[in-house]
C-alpha cells in the first residue's frame, strides 16, 4: 500500500493505522468504534478498498487448495486410534496423598512457623517475668542459680578474654548476653528453615506449573511415544505413503 | 459446535468421562475433531497419508495429556495445539518432502494453459502454502482453513496476538507475491 494518499497528503498516524486494520477488518477481528472508524475510512479510501478486495481474492484462492482426499472414514480412524492408545496408569491412593500433602504443604509450614513464634515468644514472657520475680512462686521447681550458670563456653571465653570477671554488672551483662543469643540463634535457624522449604515448595509449585503449561508444546520436541501398534496401521500398509505421492514441482 | 464457541456441555461431559479413563468417550471426542485435526496436519505437512498418521499420534498424546487439560479454553483449541506440534515433528522428520525453492519457481513460471485448470490452480496454491515457514503456516492454517480468531490462534500457539497479526500479514504478503498470476485471474 506504498500509494496509499495518505502518504503524500502527511495525513496522521491515525490514518496508517487504520490502513493496518484493514486485515483485522477482513478477518472479522474489529468491535465497536474501531470497527465504525475502519468503515468510514474504506468508504472514502479507494486504496484500502482495492487492499481489502485483493485479502478477499487470497482468500477465495486459497480454499481452492483441495481438502486431504482419499482419507479413512471416519470410524476406521478412530478405531485405530482406539487400538494404539496405551494404558493410562491410574494413581494409587498412595500417589493421591501424597498429592494432597503436597498442596498443604504450604499451610503446614505456616502453621510450623506460627507454632514456633508462639513458643518463643512465650518462652520471652516467662523468662523475662522471671527475671523480674514474677511467678517465680508458681514454678517452685525452678533454679534461677543453674540457669544463670549456663552460659556458653564461648561467652566466657569471650568475657575472660575481654579481661571482664564473672561477677556483678559483668555477670548480669553475660546473662543477658547469653540468653539473647541463644533466642536469636534459635530464632534465626527457624526462619531460614522454614523460609528454606517454603521457597523450594514454591520453586517445585513452579516447575510442576510450567511443566504442565509446556505439555503440549514440550511434546514436538520428543520423538512419537511408542505404542502398541506404533509404526505400522490397521488397514495393513506399512505406512500407507504408497496411497500419495510427493509433492512434485 | 460452531467455530470459535467453547465446548460445549455435552463435550464438556465427555472429557471428563475420557479422564476417567473411557475409551469410548474419547472416541467420540476423536470422531468429532477428527477432520478438523486432519486439515490443519494436512496444511502443514501437504501429504494426507502423514497428516493421518499425525493425527492419530496427535490423538494418542491428547488421550496420555487429558487429565492435565483444564477446560479454560476449548478442546478443540488444546488439540490443534497438540496436532501442530505433532505437524513439526512430521515435518522435521520428512523435510525432504516439500523443496521451497522449486515450490516458488513453479508457482511463477506456471504456463496460462495450466492456470485455466481449476485442479492446477488449487494443487499451486497448496504447493505455495507449504512454501511458507512453518510459524507462518500454522498460523494462516488456523486462520484461513480452520477459522480460528486471532486471540484462539494465540492461545492454540502460545504466542502474543501481536505475533499472530504478524506472522498472519506475513504469510499473506507472501502469498500475494507467489499467487499473483492466479490473484489476477480472479
Amino acid at each position: 500500500m506504498t500509494e496509499h494518499a495518505t502518504d503524500w497528503l502527511g495525513v496522521p498516524s491515525e490514518w496508517r493505522r487504520l490502513e493496518k486494520d484493514v486485515g483485522a477488518y477482513h478477518d472479522g477481528e474489529l468491535r465497536g468504534r474501531r470497527l465504525r472508524q475502519v468503515e468510514a475510512h474504506l468508504a472514502e479510501c479507494p486504496t484500502c478498498r482495492a487492499e481489502l478486495e485483493r485479502l478477499r481474492a487470497l482468500a477465495t484462492l486459497l480454499q481452492e487448495s483441495p481438502a486431504p482426499a482419499d482419507l479413512m472414514p471416519p470410524d476406521r480412524f478412530v478405531a485405530q486410534v482406539g487400538l494404539r492408545l496405551p494404558r493410562r496408569s491410574e494413581r494409587t491412593v498412595w500417589q493421591k496423598g501424597l498429592e494432597i500433602g503436597w498442596r498443604v504443604a504450604p499451610l503446614g509450614l505456616l502453621g510450623a512457623w506460627a507454632f514456633a513464634e508462639t513458643v518463643f515468644f512465650v518462652a520471652g514472657v516467662v523468662l523475662i517475668a522471671l527475671r523480674v520475680g514474677i511467678g517465680g512462686e508458681f514454678l517452685p521447681r525452678f533454679r534461677w542459680d543453674a540457669l544463670q550458670s549456663a552460659h556458653p563456653a564461648w561467652l566466657v571465653q569471650m568475657v575472660s578474654l575481654l579481661g571482664l570477671d564473672l561477677s556483678g554488672a559483668s555477670e548480669s551483662i553475660l546473662q543477658v548476653l547469653s540468653g539473647w543469643g541463644w533466642g536469636v540463634t534459635l530464632h534465626l535457624v527457624t526462619l531460614v528453615v522454614v523460609g528454606l522449604l517454603y521457597f523450594s515448595w514454591l520453586a517445585s509449585w513452579w516447575a510442576r506449573r510450567q511443566h504442565q503449561r509446556m505439555q503440549p508444546a514440550s511434546m514436538s520436541a520428543s520423538t512419537p511415544t511408542p505404542t502398541p501398534t506404533a509404526g505400522s496401521r490397521a488397514d495393513g500398509r506399512a505406512d500407507g505413503r504408497d496411497r500419495y505421492p510427493r509433492p512434485q514441482s | 459446535m460452531g467455530r470459535g464457541s467453547p465446548s460445549t456441555e455435552e463435550e464438556l461431559e465427555l472429557i471428563a468421562r475420557a479422564k476417567q479413563g473411557d475409551r469410548h468417550a474419547f472416541g467420540e471426542l476423536v470422531r468429532r475433531h477428527r477432520e478438523g485435526v486432519v486439515n490443519v496436519v494436512y496444511r502443514m505437512c501437504g501429504d494426507a497419508n502423514l497428516a493421518e498418521d499425525a493425527a492419530q499420534e496427535a490423538f494418542i498424546r491428547a488421550w496420555q495429556h487429558l487429565p492435565g487439560y483444564r477446560p479454560r479454553s476449548p478442546f478443540r483449541n488444546w488439540v490443534y495445539r497438540i496436532a501442530t506440534n505433532a505437524a513439526r515433528d512430521v515435518l522435521r522428520r520428512e523435510r525432504e518432502t516439500v523443496d521451497v525453492d522449486k515450490l516458488s519457481l513453479t508457482a511463477q513460471d506456471a504456463g496460462p494453459e495450466a492456470k485455466l485448470v481449476g485442479r492446477e490452480r488449487g494443487e499451486r496454491v497448496r504447493l505455495a502454502v507449504l512454501a511458507l515457514p512453518p510459524a507462518s503456516r500454522e498460523v494462516l492454517v488456523l486462520r484461513e482453513y480452520e477459522g480460528l480468531s486471532y486471540r484462539e490462534i494465540a492461545d492454540t500457539l502460545e504466542i502474543p496476538i501481536g505475533t499472530v497479526m504478524s506472522r498472519l500479514n506475513y504469510a499473506r504478503s507472501w502469498l500475494r507475491k507467489s499467487l499473483a498470476p492466479y490473484l489476477e485471474e480472479l
